[in-house]
């Protein structure tokens, strides 16, 4: 086991390395090509979420829903299925938590545990729809939750709209939660710290969303590796026929994964509607929802490793931000260093291709016919 | 506005030739993601490619004051972009529909990042003047009344999609070429086999889809519109995805599948002036194409049902029943 985790891991993480590493040479390059101050540009995009404590807190804030989404994604690629749904899953979530948060009259105690709650159903309930559609139908979920995603949107603008913007307000948006339906913050009542909370609290919009976010990391490692139902996941994602002929029931099985990864998409909603904005408005997703597959790309579906790749995603695109502010370059550069990253990452010839050439250079110094029947597996991880 | 109104509305020839507007940067793309996933491989990043070469037709149409070069520049983009795809998933051996993923996020970010270089807007392209393609009219039929209104004086892209529909029929079902491509679609293994050049066929469908993604991007922000959008593409390469589905996977039901969801846009756009919230009349496509993968799934259910009950009832011949095992 630990031989397994020291060879492989390592190859991920110098793969993700080079590819992180190639990426942010490109991005540099293109902002030497178009910007009139690059250093400084760069500069604020590369360290700019750690000057300021509120950039901090963006960083921080942008993290916990990143990695909520990547858990959600890693759950349902883990059994190769290729859900997409979690912009939509997200957006009912956060509608639902925000409607508990503004309408239902319960002390902060019961209030916040509820509006949780109903964002997790709600996600459940979302991811259903295309997991039963593929399970039963096989309908290709690529297409079904692409589409599911538009209809989420469409229901949260609607309700939002017509049912929970006040009539008086001058732009589509709800009332400002009050404390009994925000989240409150992370930071715990220490006695000789007080100071230190207060200024978090002005600052930054962390909330015990953070626990939160730890607590589902662990359920979604014990679920996948401790838990029959991770077991089936696991092997629909490794062999869906054998996976039958092993007795799975595996449309159960495609069913769960899509309806509990809608669990976290629905909790990184909750985030976003109780902890950040603290209020409906109108695109609260600012598109997330596919930057989850990405965070779980790096972390090769990994749930112990998706907190480690939401925060380096989270702190490039809080960097792009910084960077868009101070400098005239547009944050879309770093979609464009996303990719990149994503496409290195996922090529799976690459590390090969290089371990190869590494390889041959060597034992031609030695003297040695380069090594070309050696076959190296072209497989990290799973 | 009163119902009627709209009801008059929809059965209009104007309504009628707004379909076959709206459709073509449906039917283009759903042509090309026809032909690369009859090869087996799903292109996921039609909505990307769409959205590069929509954008390169309207910048160098806009600095070469030549619409043409524009057309050319928009499919050589796509053609491109397109092969990118190729290179990493069948020579870098990356997942398809990751690096469609990724070629879709290159293209969003891409395409804002480098119009907000060249216009200093984030938002469209308005202040280039870029080209449009010229409407063609039909001699006799124009002079018709209706069917002149429904068939005459549309772009040259709207034309193209039906011309390229069966021009992707005669390719796929009546030349070696096509016959290849299907039989690597099929059955990988057995097409290398016969000495089918497996991933060079692959290459060529993914190429062929982003000609014609192209074609659809281009219909979009030369014609359809004149200039280019943020994200002008708005889920139409993923429809057309749901159009090859749809359609079962033949050009023709392709065609008839993204009218369909062309049919249920122009119907929301009459809707829009009835007093109901638009966010209902903004879903009709995407709820029609949950449903119609529903409808579609049902029906592919039931014939494999009827061929199972027919082979148990030994009505077929052995050459059939591998015909049909096959599918």
């Amino acid at each position: 086991m630990k031989k397994v985790l020291q060879s492989s891991a390592m190859r991920e993480l110098l793969r993700v390395l080079i590819a992180i590493t190639v990426a942010l040479t490109l991005g540099f390059i293109i902002t030497v090509l178009v910007s009139d101050d690059p250093i400084g540009a760069y500069k604020s995009f590369l360290f700019g979420p750690l000057t300021k404590l509120n950039r901090f807190g963006d960083w921080i804030e942008e993290s916990i829903t990143l990695i909520f989404l990547g858990l959600a994604v890693a759950l349902v690629f883990k059994a190769e299925l290729f859900s997409l749904g979690q912009e939509g899953q997200m957006v009912l979530g956060a509608l639902a938590a925000g409607a508990v948060a503004l309408f239902v009259p319960l002390p902060g105690y019961l209030r916040i545990p509820l509006a949780i709650m109903a964002a997790m159903v709600v996600g459940f309930l979302w991811g259903l729809i295309p997991g039963y559609l593929k399970a039963y139908l096989d309908a290709n979920e690529i297409v079904s939750t692409l589409m599911l995603n538009v209809i989420a949107l469409k229901i949260y603008e609607w309700l939002l709209t017509y049912s929970i913007k006040p009539p008086d307000a001058g732009y589509t948006a709800s009332a400002t939660f009050t404390a009994e339906g925000t989240m409150p913050t992370f930071f715990p009542p220490i006695p000789f710290l007080g100071e230190l909370r207060t200024l978090f609290m002005q600052q930054t919009n962390i909330s015990i969303a953070l626990y939160l976010m730890i607590i589902a990391t662990v359920v979604v490692y014990y679920l996948m590796y401790h838990t029959p139902f991770g077991y089936e996941l696991r092997m629909v994602g490794a062999n869906i026929k054998f996976a039958r002929y092993g007795g799975i029931n595996t449309k159960r099985t495609i069913v769960l994964a899509m309806a509990v990864s809608g669990i976290l998409a629905g909790l990184a909603g909750a985030h976003v509607a109780g902890g950040i904005h603290r209020k409906l408005i109108l695109n609260i997703t600012f598109g997330l929802g596919f930057e989850g597959i990405i965070v779980a790309i790096l972390a090769r579906n990994n749930p112990l490793l998706i907190p480690f790749t939401g925060l380096a995603y989270g702190y490039l695109r809080a960097g792009a931000d910084v960077m868009e502010r101070t400098s005239d370059m547009s944050r879309e550069m770093v979609l464009v260093i996303q990719a990149v990253i994503i496409l290195l990452v996922t090529a799976e010839r690459i590390m090969p291709m290089i371990q190869k050439r590494i390889r041959t250079n060597r034992a031609q110094r030695n003297g040695d016919p380069p090594a070309d029947a050696e076959v190296i597996p072209a497989k990290g991880g799973d | 506005m009163p119902i009627d109104v709209v009801i008059r509305g929809i059965l209009s020839p104007l309504f009628i030739a707004s379909i076959l507007r709206i459709s073509t940067p449906i039917i283009l793309p759903a042509l090309g993601g026809l032909i690369s996933d009859l090869a087996g491989v799903i292109n996921i990043a039609l909505e990307g490619i769409m959205l590069v070469s929509a954008f390169a037709g309207v910048i160098v149409s806009a600095y070469t004051h030549n619409v043409w070069l524009g057309v050319l520049a928009g499919m050589v983009v796509g053609i491109l972009y397109a092969l990118l795809l190729a290179l990493f998933h069948l020579y870098l051996d990356t997942d398809i529909i990751l690096a469609g993923i990724a070629l879709n996020i290159m293209a969003a970010g891409g395409t804002i990042f480098l119009l907000f270089i060249l216009t200093g807007d984030k938002g469209n392209s308005s202040t280039l003047a870029s080209g449009a393609v010229p409407t063609v009219t039909i001699p006799f039929i124009d002079s018709i009344p209706w069917l002149g209104t429904i068939f005459s004086g549309h772009n040259i892209f709207t034309y193209l999609a039906f011309i390229f529909t069966g021009l992707v029929y005669v390719f796929l079902y009546k030349t070696p070429m096509g016959v290849h491509l299907r039989a690597v679609g099929e059955n990988p293994v057995a097409a290398e086999s016969v000495g089918i050049n497996v991933k060079r066929t692959q290459a060529i469908a993914i190429a062929l889809s982003g000609f014609f993604a192209s074609l659809g991007g281009l219909s979009l922000s030369m014609a359809y519109l004149t200039l280019f959008q943020n994200n002008m593409t708005a889920g139409r390469g993923f429809i057309a995805l749901a159009a090859v589905f749809l359609g079962g996977r033949t050009p023709l039901g392709t065609t008839i599948a993204s009218i369909i969801f062309g049919f249920a846009d122009a119907l929301a756009n009459q809707f829009g002036s009835l007093d109901i919230p638009p966010q209902w009349v903004q879903m009709i496509p995407y709820a029609a194409t949950v449903i119609a993968l529903v409808i579609y799934s049902l029906r592919r259910q039931a014939k494999q049902r009827e061929r199972l009950r027919r082979f148990q009832e030994g009505e077929i011949d052995d050459t059939k029943t591998a015909e049909a095992g096959s599918d």
